[in-house]
């Protein structure tokens, strides 16, 4: 008899995924997160619990789960009892559709490293990944507390803000992927040599952006926005409650990265797999480089947070609607306009690659030599006496 | 939740003696509670009343507003304070003249050295005292050290108040390489008592110029750091440019002081108006904008830290072995007089105004603290922004609580 | 003009100037000190513990007159001593620390050369469970640095 049927192993991969994602985000994530941004303040971050602070993890979580866990006693208890549960569900169910590598075989068994390839995946984490907003305005509103309703309020505003042009930088990319499933995304760009990066890099930016502001990060984390708001929509939260909001933002931070390695760094496949010369980058597991890519996407999250000042919530919604939905807009048009205008299923691609390549690289050279000219104006407009 | 009673409560209570006038209160309070038990409708303004404080994060101490709100929009801001009165002036009062000096550190106490410098100067107004040169030079080292820590503690402070984390540990390195100096100095960090009537307690140590040297040489590039970090990024620009604007006439009329007033335009520093100790001999700018929006507060500061290490570095250069203190009588006893003498504190005019009656204790001591006067423009201020900004607008207009409710 | 600022804004050079702040401080030396094991060495004139030379103190109370908070508490009688000359003997003299603030007015009251009563100690771990007793110093505390159990004086000097 057979134990390792596909539906056993499917529901051996989603404890997995289950049980391992938000082990990861423990150890892994929070503590990088925390040292790292130790690191770029000049200072050393958490090292005392276990070697080198590794074991940081464990002690917050022991910590969390031993405080008190308080319910206002004006709360509107059943909402604000879903409502971290609410925030953490649709991040990990999103993780299911996400390929972490290809077909593998294990000894006799063979099998892939997904739960599932829903053949609208890309459309089901948009869907899911929305849902997850709700947490925080539920959680916002059932504290019955009023720096909290004014962080779910603004979150509620950020949702519909990003959502759009998150999903419109996507659509630029279905129109060269021609596929919603994720693992046929990552097949195409294995197939053409290309990633969709480059010419998405619009897309890829305009995704970037709206992720940060979708995951309620620095320098778009105005639902919690401590210095204003206390703690936002989290303030009355404590205990395994305030652990699953924070395993909830973590774990859509994760979703967002694996989403982006997925559509447009090439999912599982090692750089330039076509190229000759950098054959010896297979020694490292699909896996492994599926893991690495994540993982800058995710130091670019830690990047952006210990460097960027907080956007004002009126100008992250005139960020949305007056800057990114018209780029994303335009930017679909110019990818269906070089895919259709050029010749073959894929010469457009390339083509935009370079013009999009080229552009960014003279525009960042322009803009080098503009400062620098800036900077020499501004230091001769102080009157000599006060320059050193 | 709300709670509609005014600030002004017990005056109100007290107005409202007799049982007439209770009932008439009475009523009047049930007036004034919307009758209408209509919910109300989607489009009709609701107001919110947000409590601000004392325990918030970005108060900078217990500072606490009561502020209208509609949505995030402010419609009203009262400040309400007092969370940290400890009767410092009714306590010089109590004491003889010297020792007052200790308990000036603790009014505004990111700024130790300029209170010490303050009160001793008054009180040397009083007696007509000369300071020494070398006394005058180290008194203006320690003043420009002491606005440089303090205009560290305002950026990192108000880099957090904006979501910048990371400014605050830049700043805060150069600020306790700073209080480093003052600890070799006089033993203290943070409550200095570095300054006595006449002059001062200690001489530097041996070594401790050329390590300031070193490191006043270094800063500038600090400070590069600081405004390649913010000065020119976007975002921080969006949330400070336009906030707060106050033009220099309006700061005059409000008694605002110190960078809130010269980055509207108003090129006044009691620094360069009217010279204490050697100020007048020494080369410095000061900077001014014209704008008076958060931005404009912002690079005033940062300029005047640049301006802060200039002047640091001509001190050093000028300084001579000499006396450190001048002739003062050991029991001081001030004929009976009124002074008042001030100087530019980090945060705009500190001035200490001393009545003596001839005996060993100052009749009356009263204190102009800068952030005080400064607070009371934030109403203005924040007047018709987002409660984003006002944070934005505490941590520009620089207030440290202890010298607020003294 | 415009489109040097749209040049400005497109290319957000602003912020990869700040990215590359944080991002050159990621590899720069870290200024921590691990406290417990590494500790800042106090400067010479660091105000930290009292100390009191009993033999030395003439038992003039200007310290305690000049105390702006009046913590020093100091009573002595007369006492002939064996050459039949009378001398002032401390009964008692304690210091209420946990009001002091450190302002180091006593020392420089103090008038014998060297100072009996001084700051100058090189400590500043002086937290304690129970202030009302730790931080109450008598003169056994004062003379004694073993009888003051939490306070120890500053000898680990290691700096990161």
């Amino acid at each position: 008899m057979k134990v390792l049927t596909p539906t056993v192993l499917t529901y051996l991969k989603v404890v997995i995924l289950v049980a391992v994602v938000p082990a990861i985000i423990g150890f892994v994530v929070v503590l990088a997160e925390r040292r790292l941004m130790g690191f770029m303040q000049a200072r050393l971050g958490p090292n005392r619990v276990g070697p080198k602070g590794l074991l940081q993890g464990v002690a917050d979580l022991v910590k969390l789960v031993t405080k008190e866990d308080i319910t206002p006693s004006r709360a509107e208890r059943a909402v604000y009892f879903l409502a971290p549960v609410l925030a953490v569900i649709p991040a990990l169910t999103a993780l299911a559709v996400i390929p972490f590598g290809p077909a593998i075989r294990i000894g006799k068994v063979k099998t892939t490293l997904w739960v599932t390839d829903v053949n609208i995946g890309l459309l089901f984490l948009l869907a899911i990944t929305s849902i997850g907003v709700y947490g925080i305005i539920l959680g916002g509103w059932a504290s019955n507390n009023k720096y909290s309703l004014l962080g779910g309020l603004r979150s509620a505003a950020q949702l519909v803000s990003y959502e759009v042009p998150m999903g419109l930088a996507l659509v630029s990319v279905l129109l060269m992927t021609r596929s919603l499933s994720m693992v046929e995304i990552v097949h195409r760009q294995g197939r053409l040599h290309l990633w969709f990066i480059f010419p998405g890099l619009l897309a890829f930016f305009i995704y970037f952006v709206s992720g940060v502001a979708e995951t309620n990060r620095n320098p778009f984390d105005l639902p919690e926005a401590e210095s204003e708001l206390v703690s936002g929509f989290n303030t009355e939260y404590s205990g395994v409650k305030f652990a699953f909001f924070f395993l909830g933002e973590y774990a859509a931070m994760i979703v967002i990265s694996c989403v982006a390695v997925t559509v447009f760094l090439g999912g599982w496949l090692p750089p330039f797999p076509h190229v000759a010369a950098l054959k010896f980058l297979r020694i490292l597991p699909p896996l492994g480089w599926f893991l690495i890519k994540a993982g800058l996407f995710l130091f670019g999250y830690i990047w952006f947070r210990s460097t960027f000042p907080r956007y004002r919530f009126d100008q992250l919604m005139a960020l949305g609607w007056k800057w990114l939905i018209p780029i994303s807009l335009a930017n679909i048009v110019i990818v269906a306009c070089a895919i259709l205008a050029t010749p073959g299923r894929s010469n457009g691609m390339f083509v935009l690659s370079y013009i999009f390549g080229g552009l960014f690289v003279v525009m960042f050279l322009l803009a080098k030599l503009r400062q620098k000219l800036a900077r020499r104006e501004r230091l001769a407009a102080i009157p000599a006496s006060a320059v050193e | 939740m709300s709670d509609d009673r005014p600030i002004s409560g017990p005056e109100k209570d007290q107005a409202a003696r007799t049982a007439d006038d209770l009932k008439a209160a009475a009523l009047a309070a049930a007036e004034s509670v919307p009758v209408s038990v209509e919910p109300p409708t989607l489009f009709e303004v609701q107001e919110m009343e947000l409590n601000f404080g004392p325990q918030h994060p970005s108060t900078h101490g217990v500072l606490r507003l009561v502020i209208r709100v509609d949505g995030e929009k402010i419609l009203e801001t009262k400040p309400d304070v007092g969370y940290l009165h400890r009767g410092t002036e009714k306590l010089f009062e109590t004491e003889t003249y010297p020792m007052g000096i200790p308990h000036t550190d603790r009014l505004d106490y990111v700024a130790a050295a300029t209170n010490n410098h303050a009160f001793c100067l008054t009180i040397e107004k009083l007696l007509a005292v000369e300071i020494p040169r070398r006394a005058q030079l180290i008194r203006v080292i320690l003043d420009e050290l002491q606005r440089l820590s303090s205009h560290l503690v305002w950026l990192g402070t108000s880099g957090i108040d904006l979501g910048a984390v990371t400014p605050f540990w830049y700043a805060f390195r150069e600020r306790e390489q700073i209080l480093d100096f003052f600890e070799e100095y006089c033993g203290a960090r943070l409550t200095l008592n570095c300054m006595r009537i006449g002059g001062l307690p200690f001489d530097l140590t041996a070594g401790w110029v050329e390590r300031l040297m070193e490191f006043v040489d270094d800063l500038p590039s600090r400070i590069d750091d600081y405004e390649q970090l913010l000065t020119d990024n976007r975002i921080w620009k969006k949330r400070t440019v336009g906030i707060g604007v106050i033009s220099g006439q309006e700061c005059i009329e409000w008694g605002v002081t110190g960078p809130v007033l010269r980055a509207s335009g108003v090129e006044w520093d009691l620094r360069r108006a009217q010279p204490y100790e050697c100020y007048d001999e020494l080369d410095f700018a000061i900077p001014t904008r014209t704008n008076g929006d958060t931005y404009d507060r912002y690079v005033v500061r940062v300029q005047e830290m640049r301006q802060s290490v200039r002047i640091v570095k001509q001190c050093i250069d000028l300084l001579e072995p000499g006396d450190i203190r001048g002739k003062v009588p050991r029991v001081i006893k001030p004929i009976a007089e009124e002074v008042y003498a001030s100087i530019e504190s980090p945060k705009g005019e500190l001035g200490f105004y001393c009545v003596s009656n001839g005996t060993n204790r100052p009749y009356r001591m009263h204190v102009r603290p800068p952030s005080f006067i400064n607070l009371q423009a934030l109403p203005r201020l924040a007047k018709g922004h987002l409660v984003s900004d006002l944070v934005a607008l505490i941590g520009t207009i620089d207030i440290v609580l202890g010298e607020v409710d003294r | 003009m415009a489109l040097k600022r749209w040049l400005d804004r497109l290319t957000l050079l602003d912020l990869f100037d700040g990215l590359s702040v944080t991002g050159r401080h990621l590899f720069k030396k870290k200024v921590t000190i691990q406290y417990p094991e590494q500790k800042k060495l106090p400067s010479d004139r660091f105000r930290g513990m009292f100390r009191l030379d009993e033999e030395r103190c003439i038992k003039c109370t200007l310290c305690a007159i000049e105390c702006p908070i009046n913590i020093i508490y100091i009573d002595w009688h007369n006492e002939k001593n064996p050459q039949g000359k009378s001398v002032k003997v401390l009964d008692r003299f304690d210091v209420d620390l946990k009001r002091c603030m450190f302002c180091q007015l006593c020392e420089e009251a103090c008038p014998t050369n060297p100072k009996s009563i001084w700051l100058t100690t090189k400590t500043y771990e002086m937290a304690a469970y129970d202030r009302n007793d730790s931080l109450y110093l008598d003169i056994r505390k004062l003379t004694d640095w073993r009888a003051a159990e939490n306070v120890k004086p500053f000898t680990v000097v290691e700096q990161g």
